[in-house]
């Protein structure tokens, strides 16, 4: 499926800027930004239910906070199940494919094809399956989500092992083993972040959206399907600002571990010092 | 950059004939291969009375020969068959990705045309094109549904709007990317011509851009389609794919067979989207040295 989102390539990371500097726009647009909604709401008397104000969504969050952050933990509880079971799946399949290529072969196929279907519409299937009110259909969804990012991308960053190099290992009679441990992995680090750090926000989603097909109403996404078609756009909007920052603070934790654990790679540090 | 769409290496016509028959027939196979799968595990799972991780019985996992039928069978008594419904919600649904798809599309590359030519513009709006990834931005499909809904907007243009919004990330970095991507010598020998802005663009970068658009594009095929579906449910929008999700979901005790059918439909629209795509990359891009995925 080919996913709502696509990871940011390092170039762009690279035009964002690094220094304190760069970030002088961001910050100018940022309270532009909030500042230009605020006076529109306000000047042409956009209702509450269109869009409300930021000050009034602020003050919604910061009332409900206590049963935002607990609904919110729910749900990302849901999101974080579904993201180990969907990612680790999506490594364990990869390295098979990889160790095993003819297998890789007959199946990439129907994953390239699961890639450009919308595997949401599966979720009503989950509830039905595991039970609406049982938090594993939510990590069902979210984990099929994740696995097809992943386990392309591994596949992908496994497979795209500079020749040269395997002839290298094999030169000092390595195993396949070896190889895998010495050249592949460290080689595909790179690919497999991409494709958690896509996974991240699929994860959040295939949660959320699962929920709103029905779902207990400790979980974010019935909290906010709730409110908006009682008409309590405000309250809706904080609900969405509590999905935002959960999924901001996942994709950060994800990026800095990337940052950790691949800072020895080329392209890590091409970006570094370009 | 494409997080998923994997690209077919390039070959000759000679190469491709052949590749072009194992593929014909690996399809039968592997559709041959799920079938046996899933009649296997239900056969395994009804006799060995298996309930974890889900109850196998007839309404989680119907036979797929049920589904099949379920397609010709009536809704109601003398109505048409339920493939009519589903068509004209496939058609329905289609509408509005194809809107958002478009719209989507025009906005992510005309925003790259801009930011490729504005260090301030990039440096000021691209962290929040980037983190508006990393919000769950299908969260936000009830709220534009319903409040433009209420301000009488039509609602498949709202829905529209929410298949637009998926659509134009992909779309924006990766042109912002292409629009990047030529040499610099082929820009010193643009500007040796004195050729200006405009034409550099035209010329030069724009048809550079083009492998990366592509790319992007198949991604956002399929993401339209999912703002579509997801855009449609919580507004209950009579007509589209999502509204039949939540209508035979309802019903899913004693006809599961609908909802897999409508599922099989959502599936066939997206596999239609991305197809359609690819297509249209292969006529624009015929003569590309390469591709980019």
């Amino acid at each position: 499926m080919s996913t709502i989102v696509q990871p940011v390539p390092r170039s762009v990371g690279r035009q964002i800027g690094r220094t304190a500097l760069d970030w002088i726009p961001a910050v100018a647009v940022f309270a532009i930004g909030i500042g230009a909604w605020q006076g529109i709401v306000v000047a042409f008397h956009i209702q509450e239910f269109l869009l409300p104000k930021p000050t009034a969504i602020g003050h919604a969050f910061w009332t409900q906070k206590s049963v935002l952050w607990s609904q919110g933990i729910y749900t990302f509880k849901e999101a974080l199940g579904g993201y180990a079971l969907g990612s680790g799946l999506g490594i364990l399949v990869a390295l098979l494919f990889a160790a095993w290529r003819p297998l890789a072969g007959a199946f990439m196929p129907y994953a390239v094809a699961a890639n450009a279907i919308p595997i949401i519409a599966f979720a009503p299937i989950m509830n039905n399956w595991f039970g609406l009110l049982n938090p594993f259909s939510k990590m069902a969804i979210a984990g099929v989500l994740c696995f097809f990012p992943v386990m392309i991308n591994t596949l992908r960053g496994l497979t795209s092992v500079h020749p040269s190099s395997i002839e290298l290992m094999q030169s000092y009679a390595a195993g396949r083993l070896s190889v895998f441990r010495r050249v592949r992995i460290p080689n595909a680090l790179p690919h497999i972040f991409t494709g958690l750090k896509v996974a991240t926000v699929l994860s959040m989603i295939g949660a959320i959206v699962g929920e709103y097909f029905g779902g207990p109403i400790e979980a974010l996404g019935v909290k906010i399907l709730n409110d908006s078609s009682y008409g309590n756009f405000t309250d809706a909007w904080a609900g969405i600002v509590m999905a935002s920052l959960l999924g901001i603070v996942f994709y950060a934790v994800v990026a800095l571990a990337e940052r950790l654990t691949t800072s020895w790679h080329p392209s890590a540090r091409a970006f570094h010092t370009e | 950059m494409s997080a998923i769409a994997v690209e077919p290496s390039r070959r000759g016509i000679v190469g491709a004939l052949p590749r072009a028959a194992a593929r014909a027939l690996l399809l039968p196979l592997g559709l041959a291969a799920l079938w046996g799968l899933w009649e296997g595990y239900r056969w395994l799972g009804i006799r060995g009375h298996w309930t974890w991780p889900f109850k196998v019985n007839d309404t989680n996992m119907p036979h797929l020969s049920k589904i099949w039928h379920a397609f010709g069978q009536p809704l109601q008594p003398d109505g048409p068959p339920l493939r009519h419904y589903l068509w004209h919600y496939a058609l329905f649904t289609g509408k509005e990705a194809l809107a958002g798809f478009a719209l989507g599309a025009v906005i992510g590359f005309l925003l790259a045309v801009v930011l490729a030519h504005s260090t301030l513009l990039r440096r000021g709006l691209l962290p929040y094109i980037v983190v508006s990834q990393t919000v769950p931005i299908l969260a936000i499909a009830p709220m534009v549904v319903l409040g433009l809904g209420t301000k009488g907007v039509n609602p498949w243009v709202a829905v529209a709007v929410i298949a637009a919004y998926l659509t134009f990330f992909p779309v924006a970095i990766n042109t912002l990317r292409g629009l990047h991507s030529p040499e610099p010598r082929a820009l010193e020998l643009m500007r040796s011509y004195a050729a200006g802005r405009w034409k550099i663009l035209w010329r030069l970068r724009v048809p550079a851009s083009l492998p990366y658009v592509f790319s992007a594009l198949k991604i956002s095929a399929t993401a339209s389609v999912i703002g579509a579906i997801i855009g449609e449910t919580p507004a209950s929008l009579q007509g589209g794919l999502g509204y039949a999700i939540v209508n035979f979901n309802q019903y899913y005790s004693t006809q599961p067979a609908n909802l897999w059918a409508t599922i099989i439909a959502c599936a066939l629209l997206g596999i239609t989207f991305f197809l359609a795509v690819v297509l249209l990359e292969r006529l624009v891009l015929k003569r590309a040295p390469e591709h980019v995925a």
